[in-house]
């Protein structure tokens, strides 16, 4: 049967891969992007292709999981191809697609003014060894959601310090209702909660000439006080080791939660018709020890320019256009997409459609980027296993940070 | 018929194809990979190589006894006559043919601590205090999670193959043994288990390599943690590839991976074959 | 041999347990993607949908061109599995039967390409295809998963073909067939086991594939099934769409349901008894 079947099959094979490239004259602008749920990307290139009539846009919908798009990236960039002339990044990306040499720095094209305009996490967020190499197009913070009605229910006030947070969620939580959630899976999110604690409790991970703080008094501390939730608080469920960002807010959004640590898109969901949580949930930036600085781990994409492109005009043409007021604003009315512009966080419109964006423009006006190093993924997995390590109690707190601490500086050493 | 031919430059006529698609494909990134593999010597003071080292060593030899096991047990079901024995076989290939990272998602959920349907079910046995069980929290559970779901996924891949041994071995020598007052038990052992050997050691190697370069699971059923206790050697090479950069390094570690698949594919190899009949 | 009564007893407890354990965790994707949306994540854990919701697999196939997935995949399946086959048939029969000169190192080393993890493959794969201009093409997978496969289908045939009578094929050789033509009408039909095994995990591979399928296309025009499943997302970038997943998974299954099904009868015919001396 195979015998009488494979020349069949191997014509058929060939006949489907016949490639069109229509020869229009017109410059094409080409990135990889997660599947355009909602249409509003759609939209905005058709907007820019009709101000632009000698530039098509391929915008190709890769995998919605970051980790994949960003794999795809790498492998395009480490073959030098220009497969991409613009690349979309998440701001943990940025160091190393920079260090790499794989884009190209925006300073030329991106007036001072300009960059003034946007919100200055997401600025900083895009810098590389003093240049610029990203138009941040959605900002992303983590911040604490509360349960107003559960707090209000005992007459406690919103907890602004970790030992606040703790007691408020011993006296609200019950058999069904945990009192705190968060990302405590061994993946990039967990760092960035640990860091929010981390800062809240006046340490850092490392200083601005490199120095490697993971293992000073204050991030044990943060540490501790993490670990302690789980043991011997118990106010934060062991499940909390399993969960990423879905689970954490499936858990708070059910009401199976009174506090949870979470990014600005949790709050549309649990705001929907049917959501058991409607209208009665808060937000708060992510508390802190007394006399620490409350902050928010800075997340969010934006537009940086491939080193290898043909086209580096045209392409942030591109970019500049989804940075614009305008586009921002369709994309967060239609898609819920955060602005980096700081104008939107007091538009009329956009605070008709949703008020809670002036609590959330508090929050990311103090996010923060985690460390920027070229070898930031190496820290910060060092950090994710001993971090983990420490949640699980197969490493006590100081244990797992003087371990992630060695690692990380023979990473920045070598 | 070996000893009636002349091996001739012609004869490897017969290989050439296969020589060429595979040197073109694969020898050429090999090449590639030891070109630019570097730093050797971090192999010695890289905190994580032992221990990912020693997980992936564990759970190849975890799963492919397990398989091993399972699949002769499958095989000789599925290969004795029964009603719908065709449907059974189907079903029985069914895991294998899902695709590992969607399937890896679906244990995600079937483990997940809140909804999961592995807690609801041992709840309900009475084996649980509660429905609801991290199970990819703890360290162990973990790792018996990912041999769990790695074992259901490939073990009719060995138990096809090991089917395909016994359709080697004529029938004649089962009536022989019959005769001979020889048991269903001693049967098995007398001429299923010899004669099925090279099979067995076949199916054995490639599954233990194939094992050894476990990723999608792992990958997408924990990410390597709880602590970085189930990290295998593909994701952690991976990561050094891709998230870290270190090209040179990571093909080190991949040359240093593929040297111990050398001495275990050896190692099954002569063991199998030393007491193979001339 | 007649079973006796607690033989039968036993060997329906085993029929049991092997089709239970290969079909639980497929099956409660079955019952997964039938549930409404909001009976997905239930607490306690529902067993059964309320009501019978498609909802899962209409947004499949609305939101990505799904057809066009399983096409390809199946495509690029059968070219993969007819291209493989008969190269390692030709490859396999030579290692066998025509005594080549270095023979031995030559399979070792054909066994030693195996042995690199996927992972490491992909840049320099993807360099390869940009050069010859299969990026984006069928073509470029079927040739990347046949030179992966070729070491697995080799050694499994040869080591078939090592065990079949050679009466038969110098019989052949005294009629006057050449020595392809003994390939093809005597030795290959005699070895439908094994050919229909390793077709079948060849398929199946192929069907599966993730990594190389994912560097080397990035248009939904070539795009295959496993790629495909991928892109399935949510409402937000966090959401896990678990209904549609497991849609996904039932949907995938199905073709290869069919494929064993044509194929297993082709496991069982063939070297039984004495058919061979027929």
């Amino acid at each position: 049967m195979l015998r009488r079947l494979a020349p069949v099959v191997l014509a058929a094979t060939v006949a489907a891969c016949g490639r069109s490239e229509p020869a229009d004259g017109k410059v094409r602008v080409r990135y990889l992007a997660s599947p355009d749920v909602g249409g509003f990307s759609k939209v905005i290139i058709e907007r820019f292709e009709k101000a632009n009539p000698g530039i098509k846009v391929e915008m190709i919908e890769g995998p919605s999981s970051g980790d994949a798009r960003e794999n795809m990236y790498s492998t395009a960039f480490m073959a030098e191809d220009d497969a991409y002339d613009l690349a979309y990044v998440d701001v943990a990306w940025l160091p190393k697609f920079a260090a790499q040499g794989w884009l190209r720095p925006l300073d030329d094209l991106l007036p001072p003014a300009t960059a003034a305009l946007f919100l200055p996490g997401d600025m900083e967020g895009s810098r590389y060894q003093g240049k610029t190499y990203r138009l941040p197009i959605q900002s992303d913070g983590g911040m604490l959601y509360y349960r107003k009605d559960l707090l209000a229910a005992k007459g406690i006030p919103v907890p602004s310090t970790w030992a606040q947070l703790v007691a408020a969620a011993k006296a609200t939580q019950s058999k069904e209702v945990a009192g705190f959630v968060f990302q405590g899976k061994q993946y990039e999110g967990l760092v960035c909660a640990f860091l929010e604690v981390v800062w809240g409790f006046g340490g850092d991970l490392l200083s601005a000439d490199g120095e490697v703080l993971v293992d000073r008094p204050e991030a044990v501390a943060a540490l501790t006080a993490l670990v302690d939730a789980i043991y011997k608080d118990k106010v934060v469920p062991q499940a909390v080791l399993t969960y990423q960002e879905e689970e954490a807010r499936n858990a708070f959004q059910e009401g199976r939660a009174v506090f949870m640590r979470n990014w600005p898109y949790a709050w549309n969901l649990m705001q929907k018709e049917g959501s058991p949580v409607r209208g009665k949930v808060g937000i708060v930036p992510m508390v802190s020890a007394p006399g620490g600085r409350p902050a928010a781990t800075l997340g969010g994409w934006g537009f940086a320019l491939s080193a290898y492109s043909r086209h580096p005009r045209e392409a942030y043409k591109l970019a500049e256009f989804f940075a614009s007021e305008e586009s921002q604003k369709l994309a967060f009315l239609q898609g819920g997409i955060l602005p980096t512009r700081r104008s939107l966080y007091s538009h009329p419109e956009v605070l008709r459609a949703a008020p809670h964006m002036k609590d959330l423009g508090r929050v990311l006006a103090a996010a923060r980027p985690r460390p920027v190093h070229p070898r930031w993924p190496r820290m910060s997995d060092a950090l994710q296993m001993h971090v983990s390590a420490a949640l699980s109690r197969q490493e006590t707190p100081e244990e797992a940070l003087k371990a992630a601490a060695t690692e990380i500086r023979a990473a920045a050493a070598r | 018929m070996r000893d009636s031919s002349k091996a001739g430059a012609v004869d490897w006529l017969y290989v050439a194809p296969a020589l060429l698609v595979m040197g073109v494909v694969s020898l050429l990134p090999i090449f590639e990979t030891f070109r630019l593999a570097g730093e050797y010597h971090r192999l010695a003071v890289d905190t994580r190589f032992w221990p990912v080292m020693r997980t992936t060593l564990s759970l190849t030899v975890v799963t492919v006894a397990l398989e091993l096991l399972l699949g002769l047990v499958m095989a000789l079901v599925l290969w004795s006559p029964f009603a719908g024995r065709g449907l059974v076989r189907a079903a029985v290939l069914i895991p294998w043919a899902l695709p590992t990272a969607v399937m890896a998602m679906a244990w995600r959920w079937i483990f997940n601590a809140d909804y999961g349907v592995m807690g609801d079910l041992l709840f309900r046995a009475g084996l649980t205090a509660s429905p609801q069980v991290a199970w990819l929290a703890d360290a162990s559970s973990a790792y018996w999670a990912i041999v769990l779901a790695d074992v259901w996924k490939t073990t009719p891949f060995m138990a096809v193959l090991l089917m395909s041994g016994l359709a080697a071995i004529p029938g004649e020598l089962y009536e022989a043994a019959a005769i001979d007052g020889a048991g269903p038990v001693r049967r098995f052992f007398m001429v299923t288990l010899p004669l099925l050997r090279p099979t067995i050691a076949v199916a054995v190697v490639f599954r233990a390599i194939s094992a050894f370069g476990l990723f999608d699971l792992v990958y997408v059923l924990t990410g390597g943690g709880p602590g970085g206790r189930t990290q295998t050697l593909s994701v952690y090479i991976y990561d050094v590839v891709f998230r870290y950069q270190e090209l040179a390094y990571g093909c080190a570690l991949t040359v240093a991976m593929a040297g111990v698949l050398v001495l275990l594919a050896a190692a099954l190899l002569s063991l199998t074959r030393r007491e193979e009949p001339r | 041999m007649r079973p006796t009564p607690l033989g039968r007893v036993f060997f329906g407890l085993a029929v049991a347990f092997v089709t239970a354990w290969s079909l639980a965790p497929f099956l409660w994707q079955v019952v997964t993607s039938l549930k409404p949306a909001a009976e997905v994540a239930a607490v306690p854990v529902r067993y059964w949908p309320s009501t019978l919701d498609f909802g899962s697999y209409a947004q499949i196939f609305k939101a990505r061109p799904f057809a066009t997935y399983m096409w390809n995949s199946l495509l690029v399946g059968l070219g993969t599995t007819a291209l493989t086959t008969g190269l390692a048939a030709a490859a396999a029969y030579a290692f066998s039967r025509l005594g080549l000169p270095g023979g031995r190192w030559a399979l070792l080393a054909i066994l030693g390409l195996s042995l690199f993890p996927g992972t490491i493959l992909i840049v320099p794969l993807k360099q390869l295809a940009t050069r010859a201009g299969l990026l984006n093409s069928l073509t470029g997978l079927v040739i990347a998963y046949t030179a992966l496969n070729l070491p697995f289908a080799i050694w499994v045939l040869k080591s078939f073909f090592d065990r079949l009578p050679k009466d038969v094929e110098e019989a052949a050789w005294l009629d006057g067939l050449s020595r392809w033509q003994t390939l093809w009408r005597i030795v290959l039909p005699l070895s439908a086991p094994a050919v229909a095994t390793t077709a079948i995990l060849v398929f199946i591979f192929s069907w599966n594939e993730f990594l190389i399928a994912q560097t080397l296309v990035s248009r939904d025009a070539a795009r295959t099934v496993p790629v495909g499943i991928a892109m399935l997302s949510g409402v937000t970038v966090y959401e896990v769409p678990w209904g549609q997943i497991a849609a996904a998974v039932v949907v995938t299954t199905l073709p290869v349901v069919v494929m064993v099904l044509a194929f297993q009868r082709r496991i069982v015919e063939g070297l039984t008894a004495g058919a061979v001396k027929g």
